[in-house]
């Protein structure tokens, strides 16, 4: 059973008139594992998620949510699926514990088991002692994660997450990438999408990166980072002219390449922590002082740039 | 099946908070009640005329029985009633009760008979011993031997071949000639009985009038429950849920429903206990009328709520089809005092039905049986507004 994907998605594609939301992708979500969908503003993770969990019918391709189709099965995906909607949809004049009662309700909860999940949901939320409140009332971050706390109350196999961290303080924003990798930990699967790199980078096993209605790489966070090979930026200032010490840096063992501009010099490295010291003593021979220094370990951000020669965030 | 009653039950809850409304909803059609029932008592309904009433339906459609309408309803001792949606039945239980002094009705055949000097009979409800019914006797007899004699005049003209003299025009001669008949009866003190409260109440027509009314105006806070549920998404979200649209669907007009159905009953006493109308004459019948009434405004509030894309389109939509109905529907002005085009027309409302139903049991006076049709139309009504609430919505989500 556990061989089998969680969600397997194949050439899915939808358009809206002459925009192509989604063209044609396809990947694989084992069970258990944290996937994220990364990309820019309408790059159609939503639109994937929306056929994922059958609101959208697809124009062509298909999915299985744990062997369930959407095509034909949509029931059956129901019943595994708790979904977290990247726009606030709770009843904003209800309590935050009538809202979780009667989302309860609706993933079929009743009784006894009905009040323990929204009390034991509450906790981890941390809204407990909030609960009776309305939830209009709340503020964004609050909101959010009642968001979230009402797909969690059925225990689903599978949980899609759109981005859940939009628009919240880092605080909140902590909290709630915390309680994502609790889920893991209790054996969900969980399909997150997020536009923000340092998330995806951090929480997944596996990362697919999207643009433009397609799938332009998926794989480990360290996989995606071989694309762009394994050097390390090191963004540096200084006061003075910087020309003679970046000769003698470009002669150091280990760094591949120096160059300049707008008085912020960049030097390529394989290892910042081996070249570094070199750097500030070669300076410190010059009398050049170093006013700032950057170390840019490859990221997901680079990845996304050598793929589109655009930056993630505009 | 037990999530139509969860969905219905989070809607009632959304409709509590906001209690100020509901509040609004039961005052507003008391203050009305009480507003419009004075007009009318202040009209003095049918005090000022002491004109016998007397049914009338044809079922003839022609040029004769016409003409024999239009003497009768010139007649200066009896007033003809007419309401296209009153049966024969319900004219001969109004007779009956009282509230009638006799009923006439036209054959179908009845011109056509009259021209072929035929012998044919109109039918007439009456309670044959009461001195109205003397009265009522020798005018029909003068009116109608006046179309007899004017029928047998005019052939007798046109058998003579008198050149361009047409048969209608000889008749038109013949009848004029007896504008003043050899046979006038004079008003005696005129015996319609009267009974009390009833007929006489003015209210009797304002309480279920404003009712109905103000049913519609609750429509305003239903709907937007439904479109807040669209706007915010909470609707796309359900669907993620295994919950069926039906369902749904279903559970907003239940809550609707037990709002709608919650405010007549609490009308519905005070206007029985305070107003002193008598809706509990035949409590049957009003929880009937009441249940396909709530039935009908609550589809229609489904309706509302779903064709609605903001919650000031809810509002709108909901106070344009309470003006509209109420005013065509009677809910102010009794239709009978309108024309039969304006009860032909008014009766495309629903309104009009739930009046049809209401005053038929606590103004006319008439049985069980009478609210039967207005029912059945409240229903057809509410299958109607229902059906095409689930196709819009269906059309709108499929994308
Ligand atoms: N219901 C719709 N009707 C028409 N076009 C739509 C609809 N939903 C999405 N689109 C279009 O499809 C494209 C992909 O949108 P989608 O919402 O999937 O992007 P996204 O990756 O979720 O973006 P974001 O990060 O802003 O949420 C966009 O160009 C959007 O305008
Ligand atoms: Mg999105």
């Amino acid at each position: 059973m556990s061989d089998v994907p969680a969600i397997e998605v194949l050439d899915l594609q939808k358009s809206f008139g002459e925009n192509h939301a989604v063209q044609g992708v396809s990947f694989d979500v084992k069970q258990g594992e944290i996937f994220s969908l990364l990309g820019p503003n309408g790059a159609g993770k939503t639109t994937t998620i929306s056929m994922l969990s059958c609101l959208l019918r697809p124009n062509n391709g298909d999915a299985r949510v744990m062997g369930h189709s959407i095509r034909s099965d949509s029931t059956g995906v129901k019943s595994v699926l708790g979904v977290v909607p990247q726009d606030i949809a709770l009843y904003e004049d209800l309590t935050a514990r009538e809202n979780l009662s009667f989302w309860g309700k609706m993933y079929g909860l009743r009784g006894s088991k009905l009040k323990l999940r929204v009390d034991e949901v509450l906790d981890v939320i941390g809204l407990r002692d909030r609960a009776n409140e309305r939830v209009g009332k709340y503020s964004g971050g609050m909101k959010r994660r009642v968001n979230i706390g009402v797909a969690l109350l059925h225990k689903p196999k599978v949980i899609y997450m759109d981005e859940p961290t939009v628009g919240i303080d880092p605080q909140s924003r902590r909290n709630i990438l915390d309680s994502v990798v609790k889920l893991k930990d209790e054996g969900m699967t969980v399909l997150y999408t997020t536009h923000y790199m340092e998330e995806a980078q951090e929480l997944s096993d596996h990362i697919g990166i999207m643009d433009h209605g397609k799938l332009i790489a998926c794989g480990t966070g360290e996989e995606l980072v071989k694309l762009v090979g394994q050097q390390t930026r090191i963004d540096l200032t200084l006061n003075g002219d910087g020309s003679n010490v970046m000769q003698m840096w470009q002669a150091i063992d280990g760094v591949s390449r120096v160059s300049a501009e707008d008085g912020l010099v960049s030097v390529l490295v394989a290892d910042s922590n081996l070249v570094l010291p070199h750097l500030f003593e070669a300076a410190a021979q010059l009398s050049i002082r170093i006013t700032s220094v950057d170390i840019r370990e490859p990221n997901l951000e680079a990845v996304f740039l050598h793929l589109t020669g655009r930056a993630l965030r505009d | 099946m037990i999530r139509i009653f969860d969905i219905a039950f989070k809607d009632l809850l959304q409709l509590s908070r906001d209690f100020k409304t509901f509040m609004f909803l039961l005052i507003m059609p008391i203050v009305f009640t009480f507003l419009f029932g004075y007009a009318f008592g202040g009209f003095g309904g049918n005090d000022s005329d002491s004109r016998l009433p007397v049914g009338y339906i044809s079922h003839d459609d022609n040029w004769i029985t016409d003409e024999l309408h239009d003497l009768l309803a010139d007649s200066e001792v009896i007033r003809l009633e007419e309401n296209p949606f009153l049966s024969a039945s319900n004219f001969e239980q109004l007779v009956a009760n009282g509230d009638l002094a006799a009923a006439i009705i036209v054959p179908d055949g009845y011109g056509r008979a009259v021209l072929k000097n035929k012998t044919i009979r109109l039918t007439v409800f009456a309670d044959t011993g009461t001195q109205a019914w003397t009265t009522i006797e020798a005018e029909l007899l003068t009116v109608a031997s006046r179309v007899d004699g004017a029928v047998r005049t005019a052939s007798i003209l046109e058998q003579m071949d008198l050149e361009g003299v047409p048969f209608e025009y000889a008749f038109e001669q013949t009848l004029s000639a007896w504008d003043e008949p050899p046979i006038s009866i004079n008003e005696t003190s005129s015996p319609a009985i009267k009974k009390e409260g009833g007929k006489n109440n003015p209210l009797a027509h304002t309480s279920p009038g404003m009712m109905l009314q103000f049913s519609i105006a609750g429509l305003l806070t239903a709907a937007q429950v439904i479109v807040t549920e669209r706007k915010s998404r909470t609707l796309q979200r359900l669907l993620t849920t295994d919950t069926r649209r039906i369902h749904i669907v279903v559970g907003h007009h239940l809550a609707i429903f037990l709002l709608i159905f919650t405010q007549f009953t609490i009308l519905i006493m005070f206007g029985q206990l305070v107003l002193k109308v008598d809706y509990l004459r035949l409590p049957g019948a009003t929880l009937l009328v009441a249940f396909c009434a709530a039935l009908c405004i609550s589809a229609l509030g489904l309706l509302i709520g779903i064709l609605a894309q903001t919650e000031e389109q809810a509002i709108s939509f909901s106070l344009i089809p309470m003006f509209v109905f109420a005013g065509l529907g009677g809910a102010w002005v009794p239709l009978e005092f309108t024309g039969k085009t304006f009860q032909i027309i008014g009766h495309l409302t629903p309104v009009a039905w739930g009046m049809d139903g209401f005053e038929n049991i606590c103004a006319r006076g008439l049985g069980f049986e009478s609210v039967l049709i207005p029912s059945a139309a409240l229903v057809g009504y509410a299958v109607l507004f229902f059906g095409l609430a689930v196709w819009r919505l269906n059309a709108s989500e499929e994308k």
